[in-house]
């Protein structure tokens, strides 16, 4: 077992490594260092001054560790990213680590409702549509769903600002507040918003595992024993479905941190995602590979807990 | 149970559990915490996190309502006044101009006594327990040299380069911090006083500042009346340095203003809170300390000189919320519903707003009132004069070409389409509110009819692009309108102009780069055609001419005039009109280097924007002032109006909800009802 | 000057060439005709749809210069238009906005120089809206097209020879798949967009890039089985090549994969595109920017709708059609249901 977690850490280690190489090529051979001074100089910097801001910031060594083995940005990109010294940001010098430790209070705010409700509706709903399978409420139900997944999540927030905020004034528009009842109106609507983007291809999802689990052979036979339909899906068919659900489960947590880009920005939360779509907008590359950077290592993490958590249920896992 | 009572609890029932899972947010749009109400709280809004607030960077709209609460200015605008008139503030008196005999001009400024910075902790260097302190002329003259200092990025050094010492002073500071490290690691008023401070700025006492002008540059007067000129105290900005988790100078100001920073979240808020030690507090004489007695005509009619005002004791606000806000929708929309107290019109809900030029009867009923201005400001497309193909070095047939395609896009349509009518065509750079503006002078090249476009297509041929034909490729003449914004929106504005001139046969492409790309097209002089506006700092038609002037052309110098166009003939005119005074020689200069633009057409003059400013009827003294000035002090506020009149109109409808939860539920039941039967 | 010529070609050589050949493929093997009657049979109406935006985008892909119809736009006699262009001749500009078959401009109700010509109305700068979402219906294919013609043969080459082949070159494929696949796609997405610039091909291969690898591990794990199998294992022993077993054995299996990755693969493309438009790094004239252009709009008192509508309504449409067929063609070609049939 403990060979296994080893192998299992030593291999996500392996692949952290391999994100950051391809986070350099990226930001450092690919983009122009210059770019990113005038940005942040702005508009009236001479060339002494950028000059002076491309220096500072240590863009004008060289990149890679043939060209230079002692000082060469490659290393030094790894050395800062993996013992988490961030730095500042390219466009108001601020210390990213700062930033982020301000955003994730507001993220997980919206991200963790967001998730937690999702998943009880996705999983209620999913049950629900597979208790009723190959009824009128089953196809439109999946109609629904596949309907919800055609809709971009851009045209979900106009509507839901236009009809719920203005015409309805349920809750305000857009803003943030961290002040504890203030900070649930907020949140209201982009968690309502955010819910129809995530839960018809979730619903879809979970229909197919529970319906498929139905058909095996130990459901007919807790039928055949007088159990009840109600009694049979909660206790039996939602009980052997958890693996797949919480596969998808897991693989979802990661991207609690990062939050979305797009609920963030448009209902003005200070989280991540607003400062991941800032940074787009600003070219400040120094913020934007620190967020692929943590996008990637939560991504990571969740991978091997969840092959681990594997391991330890199912013990075939370990002798792959 | 009876039916009644089932029908009571089926009732209590919905009643709760509905609202209570829909709604469960105690469903209010009111976006503040609820005690705030009753406070004299004004709410306004910032639409991106500030890059910097330090008075020596900060140079744009967004950055001035804050800077300008919190910074005081020697001299100050009258505030109701029009034309604009210039008073004292911090200083006594507007100074006189003392011309010294070698040609250098001086002016002496004489400061109040007991001006008080904002409450602070960066004041404890200079004392344990220590929260503020006197500001002086010292003060001052520390701020100017940091406008000198290249480790600061000011955007203005080429006003204060008229200032004796100036260039020196800058250069004696680089040299020193190259050759001597521990120099450099000093904190900046260390560094300045053992550089023995500039030329040009002395403090021969502790309430007076000298400063002389190696050459008369007279509207040095007006940067006077702007932050740039500020008292700063050391103190802030040694401690204020970004180390050991303490914020940076340029997020932290502090100032003597009316209002100092209390809190600032450069993702949510800004809190400006009244300044204890603010000198109006000391001086209620002061002019800047008051509100005025008079206006300018049709000010008493308005909301403008309430016998409640005239004359009191300035601020009457308690607080100022700065909100972060990046769209403008949901902020306008929050206006509308009443938790914001002022507001421009976004082009959205123009024709809700303003009917027939009036404001509508809807908006009049709610209390809302219009205040309307021009703005000095001037929106142009450039065009690069040291392109081969349209400026300069193309002679005549670049001029011809130029001319070509100034005549062939019109203003008119492109305000009613995306500005609502708000703005007026401009003929020349100079806005309506400036002086030199001659509203009789109407510019050949910017009156568009359909007739004209002929007129176009004739200055095409004469320029030898037939039909918009190059005869060396064959093909339509390629040209490139270079854009600093991806924002879709506004490329449809700037399409509008593509789409114009493909009329009379030019093929100009949009070139979408971001800013960046932008400036790096810019720096390698690869651009051709641009849009550009500029607001002016100051109410001088020298402050608009200048941007076309040799010294400040982007290629050579790095200055603001991007068209890059430089005429002898317009920079002799130029020099002997910025030092006069407005009178009538200075109106024919004017004209003059009016008819050179007219011909050479560096730029193609779009408009000077009409601002109409929205507020609610519990604000008062709101009058729009066109420059970037808040005037936050001298607005006031009732707060029970305002909180009753938020909750009449702020009800919720919660009807749709239990609609759409009865739609499901009938959706739902005659299948659940079959499936059950089914499975019996 | 000459790239409109090329996509003509292109489009003729789809049509005459591409079509039929793929349609004589699918006749001579049995599974697959069976598979497409069946889908024919329970998604008729979709493949209906699909066929119609698929028409639509290349009557719009082949042009020529020159031709009746410029309009007053004099540049548009010297540049190539579709047909779709062409059909739309007759519905000049107007000079802003005015609604579906309306005889008036929207605001002024001044009259249109085609009244009730305007089948979804005109935008702010009085182009025709419908006109627009059919050249959008291009783009959409475009990115979903081009983006899988990248996608596909690189997961197909990097995932059957990584299965087949294994040990060190499926090491290295594995990690290059992990690591790829643990960057959160839509920043990735970004990133890529950002480095590489605006433009449609620079979009595509963005979304190539991030897109891959989910069928490259999916048509490696298939092949580690398929590998196994008896009589891949027996053609191995009579020494038939390894491109002869690859190309006989193993690819045709893995196309039933191949088919519901990309249709399912597709509707992720257009929707991540809407993304990208509206922070401004999408594709010119995609729905995506169209969207984005008239997000505000919704907020105009009185209300405009067709714009954002049209946009909204024409993806949708392609994406349900696209999603159905999909959810279909997995049903029909999952192995078990397949073996089930046999």
């Amino acid at each position: 077992m403990l060979a296994y977690v080893a192998r299992r850490l030593g291999y996500g280690v392996l692949v952290v490594l391999g994100v950051l190489l391809l986070l350099f090529v990226l930001f450092f051979a690919v983009a122009k260092p210059e770019d990113i001074a005038r940005r942040a100089l702005g508009e009236k910097a001479r060339q002494e001054a950028i000059d002076i801001w491309i220096a500072s910031h240590g863009y004008d060594r060289p990149l890679w560790p043939w060209q230079q083995p002692a000082d060469n940005q490659l290393f030094d990109h790894y050395a800062r990213m993996l013992t988490f010294d961030f730095g500042r940001s390219d466009t108001d010098d601020t210390p990213i680590a700062r930033r982020l430790a301000e955003g994730v209070g507001p993220t997980l705010s919206l991200t963790v409702p967001l998730f937690l409700v999702g998943l009880v509706i996705a999983l209620l709903f999913g049950l629900f549509v597979a208790f009723f399978r190959d009824t009128y409420i089953d196809a439109t139900g999946v109609f629904l769903c596949v309907l919800g997944m055609s809709v971009s999540l851009l045209l979900y927030i106009i509507g839901g600002q236009f009809l719920i905020g203005k015409l309805l004034r349920w809750f305000p528009i857009s803003g943030f507040d961290p002040a504890p009842v203030v900070v649930a109106r907020f949140l209201a609507l982009p968690v309502l918003v955010g819910l129809l983007g995530v839960v018809g291809g979730d619903v879809r999802f979970y229909r197919t595992v529970f319906v498929e689990e139905t058909g095996r052979d130990y459901v007919r036979t807790a039928r055949a024993k007088g159990a009840g339909e109600m009694r049979v899906m909660l206790r039996h068919v939602l009980r052997n479905s958890l693996i797949p659900v919480m596969t998808r489960v897991v693989l979802a947590i990661p991207f609690l941190f990062v939050g979305s880009l797009l609920l963030e920005s448009f209902f003005g939360i200070p989280g991540l995602g607003t400062l991941t779509v800032d940074a787009i907008r600003n070219n400040d590359f120094a913020t934007l590979r620190v967020m692929v950077f943590i996008g990637a290592l939560a991504f990571i993490g969740g991978q091997i807990a969840t092959d681990i958590s594997y391991a330890f249920v199912d013990p075939r896992v370990r002798l792959e | 149970m009876s039916e009644r009572a089932r029908n009571i609890r089926a009732r209590a029932l919905a009643r709760t559990l509905l609202p209570a899972l829909l709604l469960a947010a105690a469903c209010s749009n009111d976006p503040y915490p609820p005690g705030d109400a009753a406070h004299k709280i004004y709410y306004t809004v910032f639409r991106e996190a500030h890059r910097t607030l330090d008075p020596a960077e900060a140079y744009n709209v967004s950055a001035h309502k804050v800077t300008g609460s919190v910074y005081d200015s020697l001299l100050e605008y009258h505030y109701l006044k029009r034309p604009y008139e210039l008073g004292p503030g911090l200083a006594r008196a507007v100074p006189e101009p003392q011309r010294l005999e070698d040609g250098r001009v001086r002016y002496r400024f004489e400061m109040r006594s007991g001006i008080g910075f904002g409450p602070d902790p960066c004041f404890e260097l200079g004392g344990a327990g220590r929260r503020s302190r006197e500001a002086t002329s010292a003060d001052v003259a520390f701020q100017l040299m940091r406008l000198a200092d290249p480790a600061l990025k000011v955007q203005v050094t080429d006003a204060f380069s008229a200032v004796q010492g100036f260039r020196e002073f800058r250069e004696r500071l680089i040299l020193r911090r190259e050759l001597d490290p521990a120099f450099a690691e000093l904190p900046a008023h260390k560094q300045y006083a053992a550089l023995g401070g500039m030329e040009g700025v002395r403090t021969p006492s502790r309430y007076e500042l000298e400063i002389t002008l190696a050459r008369p540059y007279p509207q040095i007067l007006y940067w006077f009346a702007m932050e740039f000129t500020t008292p700063v105290a050391w103190e802030a900005v040694q401690f204020y340095n970004g180390n050991e988790g303490r914020d940076r100078f340029a997020d932290h100001p502090v100032g003597t203003g009316p209002f100092y920073v209390r809190e600032y979240n450069k993702h949510l808020r800004l809190v400006l809170e009244r300044n204890p030690h603010w000198y109006g507090l000391r001086h209620p004489d002061a002019l800047g300390a008051r509100y005025p007695e008079r206006g300018a005509p049709g000010d008493a009619e308005g909301d403008l000189l309430g016998a409640a005002y005239r004359g009191r004791a300035l601020p009457f606000l308690d607080r100022i919320e700065i909100r972060l806000e990046k769209e403008s929708i949901p902020r306008f929309n929050k206006f509308l519903q009443g938790y914001y107290d002022a507001s421009s019109i976004i082009k959205e809900s123009f024709d809700q707003v303003i009917q027939a030029d009036r404001l509508s009867p809807q908006m009049r009923q709610r209390g809302i009132r219009l205040a309307r201005s021009v703005a000095p400001s001037v929106f142009y497309l450039g065009i690069n004069m040291e392109d081969p193909v349209l400026g300069a070095p193309a002679g005549e047939r670049g001029r011809k070409l130029r001319q070509a395609l100034s005549l062939a896009v019109s203003s008119e349509p492109w305000i009613e389409l995306f500005l609502n009518g708000r703005g007026v065509p401009a003929q020349t750079p100079l806005p309506p509110v400036i002086f030199g503006y001659n509203p009789d002078y109407r510019n050949p090249y910017r009156q568009q009819q359909d007739a004209k476009r002929s007129r176009a297509r004739e200055l095409l041929i004469e320029a030898g692009y037939p039909g918009g034909i190059d005869p060396d490729t064959g093909s339509p003449l390629r040209l490139s309108f270079d854009t600093y914004t991806l924002n879709s929106q506004q490329l449809l504005e700037r399409q509008y102009f593509v789409d114009e001139w493909r009329k009379i046969g030019v093929d100009v492409r949009l070139q979408a780069t971001t800013y960046n790309e932008f400036q790096a097209k810019v720096e390698r002089l690869a651009y051709q055609i641009f849009f550009w506006g500029w607001s002016a700092d100051y109410p001088d038609p020298e402050n608009f001419l200048f941007l076309l002037t040799c010294d400040m052309r982007r290629s050579t110098a790095g200055g603001p005039n991007t068209s890059n166009f430089c005429d002898q003939r317009y920079e002799k005119l130029f020099a002997e009109m910025a030092l006069r005074g407005n009178d009538a020689e200075r109106q024919r200069l004017i004209g003059e280097m009016v008819k050179i633009l007219e011909e050479e057409r560096p730029w193609i003059e779009l408009y000077h924007v009409v601002d109409y400013q929205l507020s609610h009827g519990w604000l008062h003294n709101v009058k729009p002032f066109g420059m970037s000035h808040p005037m936050y002090k001298y607005y006031d506020i009732e707060p029970e109006r305002r909180a009753a009149l938020r909750l009449s109109w702020n009800e919720p409808l919660t009807w749709p909800a239990y609609a759409l939860a009865g739609l499901v539920l009938a959706a739902l039941v005659p299948g659940v009802r079959t499936f059950l039967r089914e499975r019996q | 000057m000459e790239s409109h010529i090329l996509a003509n070609l292109l489009v003729l050589a789809l049509l005459f060439v591409g079509a039929p050949l793929a349609f004589l493929l699918l006749r001579r093997n049995r599974m697959w005709s069976e598979a497409l009657g069946e889908l024919w049979r329970r998604r008729r109406f979709s493949l209906l749809v699909i066929a119609l935006y698929v028409a639509v985008a290349l009557l719009d892909s082949f042009s020529w210069v020159g031709g009746a119809g410029a309009g007053e736009d004099s540049l548009s006699a010297h540049e190539a238009r579709s047909v779709i262009d062409r059909a739309f001749a007759d519905t000049p500009r107007e000079s802003s906005y005015s609604a579906p078959l309306a005889r008036g401009s929207f605001y002024g109700d001044e009259p249109l120089r085609a009244p009730g010509g305007h089948w979804f109305g005109t935008d702010i700068l009085g182009r025709d809206v419908l006109h627009r979402t059919l050249k959008g219906v291009r783009v959409a294919l475009l990115i979903g097209g081009f983006t899988s013609a990248i996608t596909i043969p690189l997961a197909l080459l990097l995932g059957v020879t990584a299965g087949y082949f294994g040990r060190r070159l499926d090491d290295i494929v594995f990690f290059v798949m992990s690591t790829l696949a643990s960057i959160p796609s839509l920043l990735l997405l970004i990133a890529l967009v950002i480095v590489l610039g605006r433009g449609t091909w620079q979009v595509c291969v963005a979304l190539g890039i991030t897109s891959w690898v989910g069928l490259c591990r999916v048509a490696r794990g298939e092949t580690l089985k398929l590998r196994e199998l008896d009589y891949v294992q027996a053609a191995l022993a009579l020494g038939t090549s390894h491109l002869r077993i690859l190309f006989r054995h193993i690819l045709p299996n893995l196309m039933h994969l191949v088919i519901v990755t990309f249709v399912l693969l597709f509707s992720s493309l257009v929707l991540s595109e809407t993304i990208l438009a509206y922070l401004g790094i999408g594709v010119d004239g995609s729905w995506g920017q169209m969207i984005d252009q008239a997000r505000n709009e919704l907020s105009r008192d009185p209300i405009i709708w067709w714009n954002i509508t049209a946009a909204g309504a024409a993806m949708f449409g392609l994406l349900l059609a696209v999603n159905y067929v999909g959810d279909a063609l997995r049903d029909i070609l999952d192995p078990r249901t397949l073996r089930e049939r046999a």
